[in-house]
């Protein structure tokens, strides 16, 4: 059990700058909770490969699986399930349990629009994230859920892209582009956004605004229900029973990010937990050991030099985690996670790391 | 072999590539003209570590030759859109937020696509007035979307004005003159291999040339073989040492493999400093004009 107690949490969710081991932290948690007891779920986004590996997870795991808890040291029998997000796959499935039939479905999917959406609007994952969520909260076996968060330029990416994914398949765009009745009726905006996209088609030899049209109107009548799901993720995210965590190296770009996403998550009224700084420096050895070795002079220079050198970078180290204290918000404590001196490989690894998690 | 004009600096994240492109841009400007432009404009690390941070749209100046400018997507696609529909009467922003929903939701590779176009505009006129462009693009991953989105965007506009852009912005990557990718990567095996696989994507799906590999962070030579085994009873300070020796091996062993793939590696000196700042970003910069490929 490491000292972030996360034990009255139902929910804790990663968020942070991309290549800081978000997943890996979000490994390491789960392990940990499963280790003390508890029946874990974690969903992993874009994991390296040997963590995947580490997990057990294939590349086609968009369920849960059970993960094998035996090689964890000191395992009480908790139990831990991971899955790996298929934002497509689960936009998919979606559109399936949603569509008023299932030849809509069908249509929908074979869609140009569709399809360039599902693959690459930045939204998608992150909605896809919130379903998952809704769908590991269903379960009534699971008590804890680690979130990984889909690779973000800016925190709130994760709470708002469900929100402008929502507004494009919003009702209003039918009324927009497909017959002028319903709530928001022909104004200038939409005639002018008609104009837009016509204009756009017949420069850029696209044929958009047809396809949006078809699809806008295919969506049709799912738009509440997305709205509906979405706003409960929400919800769930508020709780007092969960745990915003952002996690950032102790590099200067990346706590210049992390920085940035601890303001935005205050403003969005998200009340960060943590601060975990990955990859931090072990504690430096004592100079006193290097005189009493009984190694050669020039050998002791060497290993006195060496110390120094990575004194400054220790130095480095502790002046980012200045910086981010200066905007620690209230009740958030800032947390180390040592590193290994190498990629975490097994769940050994991944549950050392949850065990040396530590205050800074 | 000539320099292209555009450098287009990419890398694992943790690699250093602001600090890798920030001195490669200053150790170009110690020779003509250099324009550093800065992908991720909110946080301008290139540009803090020049010492001239970047404030909205406006370059700044980060020495005698060398200028700093941020280059954002959604800039590039506001300027095509007004480029394409003249929509002075209607409220301008309402409709703008709107249908800039549908057509990036639509086409979510148009933003990206246009940067590109941008950047080969930029190396068209820096051919003109005999300059260098060093460009801090996103991690490895995200580079190598962005790079592929010509591609996938003549795969939906088959005619017609983006079609048209599509097949000048894959020529321009593909002409060694002008489009040249610069690796960085850390003494680690897997920010090698990651570095490796993606010169080897770059040049079979996308025939783009990497220029250079850089090694960031090589602690310099300390301790011998022997000396390892004279201090392997001494703990955290014996580990501390073989960290530092595993590490320039690795740096040793990188060098063999990029060679092999064809991509010459420079070498930057781990700079044990309590501070990143201009002073060091210039200690790199000789470092890599030193090095550099012969132009």
């Amino acid at each position: 059990m490491n000292q972030l107690d996360l034990g009255g949490c139902k929910l804790a969710i990663c968020l942070g700058p991309g290549g800081v081991g978000k997943t890996t932290i979000s490994a390491a948690l789960a392990i940990d909770a499963a280790s003390a007891g508890r029946a874990v779920d974690v969903m992993t986004v874009d994991p390296a490969p040997r963590l995947l590996d580490a997990l057990g997870l294939g590349s086609d795991a968009s369920e849960p699986r059970e993960v094998d808890l035996r090689e964890v040291p000191g395992a009480k029998r908790g139990r831990l399930r991971a899955l790996r997000l298929d934002p497509r796959a689960t936009f998919d499935a979606i559109v399936r349990r949603h569509a008023a039939s299932p030849a809509a479905a069908e249509a929908i999917i074979a869609g140009r629009i569709y399809r360039n959406i599902a693959s690459a609007f930045a939204g998608v994952a992150d909605y896809m994230a919130m379903e998952k969520l809704l769908e590991l909260d269903a379960e009534p076996a699971t008590d804890f859920i680690v979130l990984d968060t889909p690779p973000a330029a800016e925190a709130l990416d994760f709470l708002e892209a469900p929100r402008r994914l929502l507004e494009l398949l919003g009702s209003r765009a039918v009324t927009l582009l497909g017959p002028r009745t319903g709530r928001f009726g022909g104004s200038m905006v939409d005639i002018a956004a008609r104009a837009v996209l016509s204009a756009f088609d017949r420069v850029t030899g696209l044929k958009l605004l047809g396809d949006v049209q078809a699809f806008v109107r295919n969506f049709d009548g799912m738009y509440e229900g997305f709205a509906e799901r979405a706003k409960r993720a929400g919800a769930m995210l508020h709780a007092d029973t969960a745990a915003v965590i952002v996690v950032t190296t102790a590099e200067a770009g990346r706590i210049a990010q992390a920085r940035e996403f601890i303001a935005a998550l205050g403003r969005a009224e998200l009340r960060v937990r943590a601060v975990i700084v990955n990859r931090a420096m072990a504690n430096l050895p004592e100079t006193a050991e290097i005189s009493q070795a009984k190694v050669p002079a020039a050998l002791k220079r060497k290993l006195r030099r060496n110390l120094e050198d990575h004194a400054a970078l220790k130095t480095r180290e502790a002046l980012s985690f200045d910086t981010l204290r200066a905007t620690m918000p209230a009740g958030a404590a800032l947390m180390l996670a040592p590193d290994l001196g190498h990629e975490p490989r097994t769940l050994s690894d991944l549950a050392q790391i949850a065990t040396q998690i530590h205050r800074a | 072999m000539a320099l292209p004009r555009l450098l287009f600096v990419t890398g694992k994240g943790g690699t250093g590539k602001s600090t890798v492109a920030a001195a490669l841009a200053h150790a170009l400007s110690l020779e003509r003209p250099t324009v550093l432009a800065d992908l991720d404009p909110r946080l301008s690390a290139a540009a803090m570590l020049l010492g001239a941070p970047l404030t909205g749209d406006a370059p700044a100046r980060a020495g005698a030759n060398l200028e700093v400018v941020a280059l954002t997507a959604r800039a590039e696609l506001e300027a095509f859109m007004r480029r394409i529909v003249p929509v002075a009467a209607i409220s301008r922003r309402m409709l703008r937020s709107r249908t800039f929903g549908y057509v990036t939701a639509a086409l979510p590779g148009l933003e990206a696509f246009l940067l590109l176009e941008r950047l080969r505009i930029m190396a068209g006129d820096a051919a003109l007035e005999n300059r260098y462009v060093v460009v801090d693009a996103p991690a490895s991953g995200s580079a190598l979307e962005l790079l592929a989105v010509a591609r996938g965007v003549k795969g939906i506009a088959p005619i017609g004005s983006l079609n048209r852009i599509a097949h000048s912005v894959e020529s321009f990557l593909v002409d060694s003159a002008r489009f040249g990718v610069i690796l960085t990567v850390t003494p680690e095996e897997l920010a090698i291999r990651e570095a490796l696989e993606l010169a080897g994507a770059l040049r079979t799906h996308l025939g783009i040339a990497t220029v250079a590999a850089i090694m960031n962070r090589t602690p310099a030579p300390m301790f011998t073989r022997a000396d390892l085994e004279a201090i392997a009873g001494l703990g955290a300070h014996a580990s501390l040492a073989r960290r530092r020796e595993h590490e320039r091996a690795a740096a040793r062993r990188a060098r063999t493999q990029f060679a092999r793939a064809g991509v010459p590696m420079i070498e930057l000196a781990m700079l044990y400093r309590p501070a990143m700042g201009r002073a060091e970003i210039d200690e790199l910069a000789a470092a890599i004009a030193a090095e550099m490929p012969a132009r």
